[in-house]
């Protein structure tokens, strides 16, 4: 019902943008910027580079939402946006790993170096601290390891629990091949973190 | 054929996206097949592994400062334009006009009128049209106040209003720039000027008519940008100007982005022992709908016996 109400909402909020709007497209930006911004964050591994992607993503929705059809949720549209933006980041960054602030740990495995800052929050407790952020920074290695579509399929997945069907709206492709896409992922990061079970 | 069949469907089993019927068949077979059910057993465990890895929330400073960011560049982005879409999108256009008797009505009025407005043009001038007929070139039009035709004629009198751009230069110390920038400040509909004078104002803030206008932008100005940026100015009068104290307080409570607001808190920090302050600090420590702000406003309050 909550989602009727939002998609009610979103289309009132669409209409009102598309007649030139402002205040209303800010609205629905308000609706999805942090899910965005989780997604950018967690896919570039740096605020900067999510920063660029979250404002890309919402210009050219801005740009764009007179050419918007309700022929998808706004949700999957401002997604689609989002994850072309991403892959496009991946790819160039795949380009020049080199350049990444990344280490590499004893197994020779790669690790954003960012993971290491500890966490400074009062009531953080530093071995649990320690064994996340270690957890965390092989998991990154091993995701680093998966091509883009693959990375993206997962990360829609299982860090942001979507429906596979909608991953497939989404990445534009069949959800037969978003599974088989998801299912090559999963080996491909149990090869990698095998040692860690 | 059977356990390669499973080992296949065993993540998106775990991950719940398996058919119903796909489900029931992997469990009937883990419950015979004791390989598939020691697989099974690896990738519940692999993705309860995986589970304990989240992707981090951005923080609330990030999220204010990517907000402020877009709203920024929103106020120079410019949509597809109506002759954008129906260059681009002819068939929907005839689709809507088809469908939208207004819209129909519409078009056919502005093209009747287009075709008088035409015909108009191309009647010639007789010789009494002078200079009124001639183009307005020296300045730009601003609004129109009233359009009358004497009866019988075809003279057409028009009264409107013009804006002609002027500048002045001079340095900060000029009466005429500064009277300038105090007007764009707090006036001006473009906030990128409101920006550069606000930016301007804060070389001096000495002055009491810029800091009045600073503090104007803080409490009032509708982008979040030039309300930081007046902050930041406002920020080292915040122990001698109770008014500055005042309108942070003011901000540290009212102002609609985080951003601001986590600013104010920390230039408030050196007053944090002034009675006002602390009965701000400590209803926002209470109750505030900001986590992070609730647990700033504790920390200072924290502190307040050791450094008092």
């Amino acid at each position: 019902m909550a989602g009727q109400e939002r998609r009610i909402d979103d289309t009132m909020l669409i209409r009102e943008a598309q007649r030139g709007d402002r205040a209303a497209f800010e609205e629905l930006v308000r609706h999805y910027d942090q899910a965005v911004l989780r997604l950018a964050l967690h896919l570039t591994g740096s605020e900067h580079d999510a920063q660029d992607v979250y404002q890309d993503a919402f210009l050219k929705a801005y740009k764009n939402i007179g050419s918007f059809r309700f022929e998808c949720s706004f949700y999957t549209w401002i997604y689609r946006i989002v994850t072309n933006l991403c892959l496009d980041h991946l790819r160039k960054k795949n380009v020049r790993k080199e350049d990444a602030p990344v280490a590499k740990d004893a197994d020779g495995g790669e690790y954003d170096l960012l993971d290491q800052v500890a966490d400074g929050r009062p009531g953080a407790n530093p071995e649990r601290d320690l064994m996340r952020r270690q957890l965390g920074a092989r998991i990154s290695g091993a995701l680093q390891k998966l091509t883009p579509r693959e990375r993206m399929v997962f990360e829609l997945k299982h860090y942001h629990g979507l429906k596979l069907r909608t991953v497939g709206e989404i990445l534009q492709t069949t959800e037969e091949t978003a599974k088989n896409t998801l299912f090559r992922a999963t080996q491909k990061l149990r090869g990698a973190l095998a040692d860690m079970r | 054929m059977k356990c390669e069949w499973v080992r296949q469907n065993i993540a998106l089993y775990v991950y719940g996206e398996a058919a119903d019927d796909a489900r029931h068949e992997l469990e009937q077979h883990t419950s015979r097949c004791a390989d598939c059910a020691a697989e099974l057993k690896a990738e519940q465990e692999f993705h309860a592994l995986l589970s304990q890895d989240r992707a981090a929330d951005p923080t609330p400073n990030l999220l204010a400062a990517s907000r402020m960011r877009l709203q920024e560049a929103l106020e120079t982005a410019q949509q597809g334009g109506l002759l954008h879409r129906l260059a681009f999108d002819p068939a929907n256009w005839l689709r809507q006009a088809k469908f939208s008797p207004a819209l129909a009505s519409a078009i056919l009025i502005l093209g009747f009128a287009g075709g008088v407005g035409t015909a108009y043009k191309v009647i010639p001038h007789g010789p009494g049209s002078g200079p009124g007929s001639q183009p307005v070139a020296e300045s730009s039009i601003a609004g129109i106040s009233s359009i009358t035709q004497e009866p019988g004629t075809n003279q057409i009198s028009i009264k409107y209003n013009t804006v002609s751009t002027q500048q002045a230069e001079g340095s900060l110390n000029d009466q005429k720039i500064q009277q300038l920038l105090l007007y764009a400040a707090r006036n001006n509909y473009n906030s990128g000027v409101r920006m550069d004078s606000v930016g301007l104002l804060t070389q001096n803030p000495t002055d009491t008519h810029f800091r009045d206008a600073l503090i104007y932008a803080l409490q009032y100005d509708s982008n979040p940008g030039v309300r930081f940026k007046a902050l930041d100015a406002l920020g080292p009068y915040v122990k001698g100007d109770t008014r500055v104290r005042d309108s942070l307080l003011q901000a540290l409570v009212n102002d609609t982005n985080p951003g601001v607001r986590t600013e104010a808190l920390r230039m408030l920090e050196p007053v944090k022992a002034d009675g006002s302050v602390r009965g701000v600090l400590m209803t926002l420590a209470a109750k505030d709908s900001s986590q992070y702000i609730r647990s700033q406003a504790r920390t200072l309050l924290a502190q307040l016996p050791e450094i008092d």
